[in-house]
């Protein structure tokens, strides 16, 4: 009887090791799932910035990409995958075979691009890549404005009579808080002693971008083009605390409470176990 | 008679002890992600000269629905907290959903996202306590107040720490029409007063009507 005893009380201690075993490589695994996640993607969007070509077809590792690409228009963000990226553009219809421009570009694991197709002459066309941050600033607008055209030199942007930021060709300004609303915006080219204006709306948690593209006495003739998107936000805080102090004398915790009373019931019964097995 | 007895306590003792592990295992709210390999594929996306900002319209998600997890909830709309993260519901913290109303509407392009409670303070479920639970090919439906119904597939499952959670792609994929549901996971950090991981379901619109 001893004998057997012994044995339950040993193999009830291992049921209950092996319990907690589970329990505590459970509580873990949630960490290498966090470690091991493989969606963290890349995103990028291309604005056509190059006077010197005409609407285009955009080829990404050899596969259509953008068709019909028209100057001055910018797409939304596309996710990609992370890594080197051969980016081709080809004159509308003539295929990849007659790509105009070929170029890899090599993009971070959860980068944010705006990536710009522009160029000083017809034989002379690159890609410019920025990196965005859209992250939200709460409850303002953000804006930042990119100088793509090529013979606009130093340029200021004025919102009003406010000087906001100054750029230069293929520059992009810092990020700048803005207060919500429409606002009237104007770009003004030092060189050329002629300003660019355009008309926008702000709106709360977005990013708007400004990009001067076009030529200055010359065609396509420069304009702004304004594109806004939804500001990302950070992760929210949807957890509690498991453990909050009482309050007004209560308990506010009754999980914790089950938890307690049953490992008091469970921690008598254990004691008396192994007191009448030694007795 | 007596020593059957005896074995008889020992066994019950012990059966219930070994319950309580098994039932904090199936209660914990720090569950094991699938680990999903995506399948990134690279997006045509039409150009667009002036893009516009989030949806100026009426028409707003109001129920979710999620029957693998018995959700039924309401949904709020909700934005940007003070530290610049995405808001929770207000009007009812631990019932209610929230729907970010800067982002898309749910069934319009883009990456539209949702968040609700793991919890209530104390550790008692919320709404989004079996979210964990989800997998692949799983439904969730959102009641839009226009009367259309759309339902998104479960498409990923994936546990981040919230300050490399990888946001653009959360909040801004808009290279399809997606629904990602946000709550919290893992253990609590008392000293941050948060969990240590952020769990997002992706899901995909699979139909409207």
């Amino acid at each position: 009887m001893e004998t057997k005893q012994s044995r339950l009380s040993w193999g009830g201690l291992a049921l209950l090791l092996s319990g907690f075993c589970a329990l505590t490589g459970f509580l873990l695994l949630p960490v290498i799932s966090a470690r091991a996640s493989t969606t963290n993607q890349a995103f990028v969007r291309i604005i056509h910035s190059s006077p010197f070509v005409g609407t285009a077809d955009v080829f990404v590792d050899g596969n259509p990409f953008l068709t019909s690409f028209a100057f001055g228009a910018v797409t939304s963000y596309a996710a990609v995958p992370p890594g080197p990226h051969k980016v081709q553009i080809a004159l509308v219809g003539k295929g990849v075979g007659a790509a105009a421009l070929t170029e890899t570009l090599n993009v971070q694991p959860g980068g944010v691009y705006t990536i710009a197709a522009i160029g000083t002459a017809p034989t002379n066309l690159n890609l410019l890549v920025f990196k965005d941050d859209n992250k939200a600033a709460s409850g303002t607008a953000r804006l930042r404005v990119y100088q793509l055209a090529p013979n606009g030199g130093w340029m200021t942007l004025h919102d009003g009579n406010e000087s906001l930021a100054g750029v230069n060709y293929q520059q992009a300004s810092s990020y700048l808080t803005m207060d919500t609303g429409a606002s009237s915006f104007s770009m003004a080219s030092t060189a050329k002693n002629k300003s660019l204006s355009l008309n926008a709306t702000l709106k709360a948690n977005t990013v708007t971008s400004i990009f001067a593209v076009g030529m200055f006495n010359g065609t396509p003739g420069a304009r702004l083009v304004s594109a806004q998107v939804a500001a990302t936000p950070g992760m929210p805080d949807t957890g509690s605390d498991p453990a909050p102090l009482p309050s007004n004398g209560q308990w506010s915790t009754p999980w914790l409470l089950v938890a307690l009373t049953l490992m008091a019931i469970g921690g008598t019964l254990f004691t008396r176990r192994l007191l009448s097995s030694r007795w | 008679m007596s020593r059957q007895s005896t074995t008889a306590r020992q066994s019950a003792f012990y059966t219930l002890l070994l319950t309580l592990c098994l039932g904090l295992l199936a209660c914990s709210p720090t569950d094991t992600a699938r680990l999903a390999v995506s399948n990134p594929t690279i997006t045509p996306t039409g150009p667009a000269s002036t893009a516009s900002a989030a949806p100026a319209s009426s028409i707003h998600p109001d129920r979710l629905l999620i029957p693998a997890i018995q959700v039924n909830a309401p949904i709020e709309a909700v934005g940007i907290d003070r530290n610049g993260d995405l808001a929770t519901p207000t009007r009812n913290p631990w019932e209610d959903t929230g729907w970010y109303a800067d982002g898309p509407l749910p069934g319009t392009q883009g990456s539209a996202v949702i968040d609700g409670h793991l919890d209530r303070p104390g550790g008692s479920p919320a709404v989004f306590w079996l979210l964990r639970q989800l997998r692949a090919g799983d439904m969730v439906k959102v009641h839009v107040s226009n009367g259309a119904t759309l339902r998104f597939q479960v498409t990923d499952v994936e546990y981040y720490e919230p300050q490399n959670a990888p946001l653009q792609q959360i909040f801004g994929d808009s290279s399809g029409i997606y629904l990602n549901l946000i709550t919290c996971a893992g253990d609590w950090i008392p000293n941050q007063h948060q969990t240590k991981l952020r769990l997002v379901v992706y899901t995909r619109l699979i139909s409207s009507h």
